[in-house]
């Protein structure tokens, strides 16, 4: 009774003395892992003269930005390839993917789970495997620096990920959702679409997710394939590294662009991107 | 009997994109690797030479195996040091604490970013003359005198493992505290009401029941050590010299700046088969754990 209540006691003050420390150590993590983000997106509306400062106190302008819009920088033209090959690598994976993850999900295949394992396991390769033939081929096809190109280099990554994915979300599904759909006279066909898709749009809307996240980032592919016409946002950070020197005004403000969405969609990005990496095991 | 065509047609999409931009690429690297074919002489693959570029890579060429040495003094330390300090964020972390959580939504942020805008960030903050990193190590380490970072080779590759774990660390945290949380709560419970300290709880309770977790979390964190690359293209470029040449980075440089397709082919493809075992060993676990 009484040693009982003294270890009770004991952990009780242990954990109230634990409190303030255990806080400390949070702020310390936050803020190393924000400061960075907060201090690129700082430099962007710096003026110039304090760019090359640790100024933390500054008048925010946006001749950065307008600069960074104009020759030879071009923001615009980035923005727009970066959009459209985004836009056209979810409009291309998704449903493909989807119809992928239902086979996988409801049909019997030969060696059972070994298709969609192989499937993840390819993207265990490094990317420069794959970049190499694909560059290739595009130069014979007369594709280089065309977005197209650039769309189906990122469907080797986005395709694989979302089949992954919504097929997770099938999987939890119950197969007599559909089998009702059918007795009703519904082809299976339409059953999916009706019935499953419906149900499995959280899923989707993860993988799409996920899939907007890696393709808006992607650097590798679109650095070997682009030269000047598709140049994207992350490669663009390159062109700002000039004989003269780096320049950070205008790799700040591409960096705000390359940040926007992901914060404008955090709340997205946290619920759906953290739940695809864990059911998809990552790029 | 019908779906047994239904099936292959609702996966023949996937698989002809799979097919187009994972499988024909990789067993046409293989065939350039065993090619001698530079794409500065000639826009078809030139004479086949069979194995003679892996020969010369494995045996004759020192600037290849100072380069897997480069990558393996790059993903050792990597691969350990952010495993453990995510553990460490997970378990200051967990809970339900408002702190807690808003403290988690907010670490997504940073892990969301473009790779080639962190290695271009870090570049930029590690810069001596007016970096915001070396502000923050003059005031914190004594008799540090402005270094420039980028061009010491142990200080580059250094910076380069820091930002490659600041980078990963919160993914793992994230999955580390959903182990957690699954973790019975009752052997915790009694052992805290044994007396036992911190320590000794997360050592002798809850690491022989995160095993599991934790060696697949090495193993995609060796996967990804291996691979990564857009850090050092946008921070160090390999260098200063080749200080930070991982072969991903040798591999795009001999294919891309000096064209000698068949023997990057070859180089990737001998990275490609550690990936491989890697990825195996990967299938073996998560088919374990399901099954």
């Amino acid at each position: 009774m009484m040693s009982q209540s003294l270890t009770v006691s004991a952990s009780s003050r242990k954990l109230r003395r634990s409190l303030p420390w255990r806080g400390i150590a949070i702020w310390v993590i936050a803020a190393l892992w924000i400061a960075p983000v907060v201090w690129i997106i700082a430099t962007a509306f710096k003026p110039r003269a304090d760019v090359y400062s640790l100024a933390v106190l500054f008048t925010p302008t946006l001749d950065s930005l307008l600069s960074a819009f104009d020759s030879p920088y071009l923001l615009g033209a980035r923005l727009l390839n970066s959009l459209l090959v985004t836009a056209g690598t979810l409009v291309m994976a998704i449903p493909v993917a989807t119809l992928a993850a239902y086979a996988f999900s409801r049909f019997r295949f030969p060696g059972g789970q070994v298709g969609p394992l192989l499937l993840l396991a390819t993207q265990f390769l490094p990317p420069v495997i794959i970049v190499i033939p694909l560059f290739v081929v595009f130069r014979h096809l007369d594709m280089l620096d065309t977005p197209w190109a650039l769309m189906i280099a990122n469907l080797s990554f986005v395709v694989p990920y979302a089949t992954w994915m919504i097929k997770a979300f099938f999987d939890a599904l119950p197969p007599d959702m559909e089998e009702a759909a059918q007795i009703d006279g519904a082809s299976r066909l339409r059953a999916m679409w009706d019935v499953v898709v419906p149900v499995a749009l959280p899923g989707i809307a993860t993988a799409s997710i996920f899939c907007f996240v890696v393709s808006w980032n992607e650097f590798f592919y679109a650095l070997v394939l682009t030269r000047e016409n598709a140049v994207t946002l992350p490669v663009a950070l390159m062109s700002a590294r000039t004989e003269q020197g780096d320049a950070w005004d205008i790799m700040a403000s591409m960096g705000l662009f390359i940040i926007a969405p992901m914060l404008l969609i955090s709340r997205f990005v946290q619920r759906y991107f953290v739940r695809g990496l864990v059911t998809g095991a990552i790029r | 009997m019908k779906d047994r065509y239904l099936k292959y047609m609702l996966l023949a999409p996937a698989l002809l994109i799979c097919a187009a931009t994972l499988f024909y690429p990789l067993v046409q690297s293989l065939n350039y690797s065993l090619h001698d074919w530079s794409l500065a002489r000639a826009p078809e693959p030139e004479a086949f030479i069979g194995w003679a570029n892996y020969v010369d890579l494995l045996w004759y060429d020192p600037e290849f195996l100072g380069s897997a040495w480069v990558t393996l003094v790059f993903t050792v330390p990597s691969v350990l040091l952010t495993i453990g300090i995510a553990m460490g964020m997970a378990l200051l972390l967990a809970g339900d604490g408002r702190l807690q959580i808003n403290a988690r939504t907010l670490l997504v942020i940073p892990f969301a970013m473009s790779p080639a805008l962190i290695g271009i960030s870090w570049r930029f903050m590690l810069n001596p003359e007016f970096g915001a990193v070396d502000a923050v190590l003059k005031a914190l380490v004594p008799g540090w005198s402005g270094a420039p970072v980028l061009a010491d080779p142990t200080l580059a590759m250094m910076a380069l493992i820091a930002v490659d774990v600041w980078h990963w660390a919160p993914y793992f945290m994230l999955t580390f505290v959903g182990a957690l949380a699954a973790l019975p709560q009752d052997t915790l419970d009694a052992a805290q009401v044994d007396g036992a300290g911190g320590m000794r709880i997360f050592f002798e309770i809850m690491l022989p029941q995160l095993k599991p977790v934790l060696a697949i979390a090495i193993l995609l964190k060796t996967i990804f050590s291996l691979k990564m690359l857009d850090q050092v293209v946008t921070m160090t470029a390999g260098g200063p010299g080749t200080a930070t040449d991982t072969l991903p980075h040798m591999v795009y440089s001999t294919a891309f700046r000096f064209y000698d397709i068949g023997y990057a082919s070859a180089m990737a493809w001998l990275l490609a088969v550690v990936m491989m075992a890697l990825a195996l060993l990967y299938s073996r676990f998560v088919m374990g754990r399901s099954a």
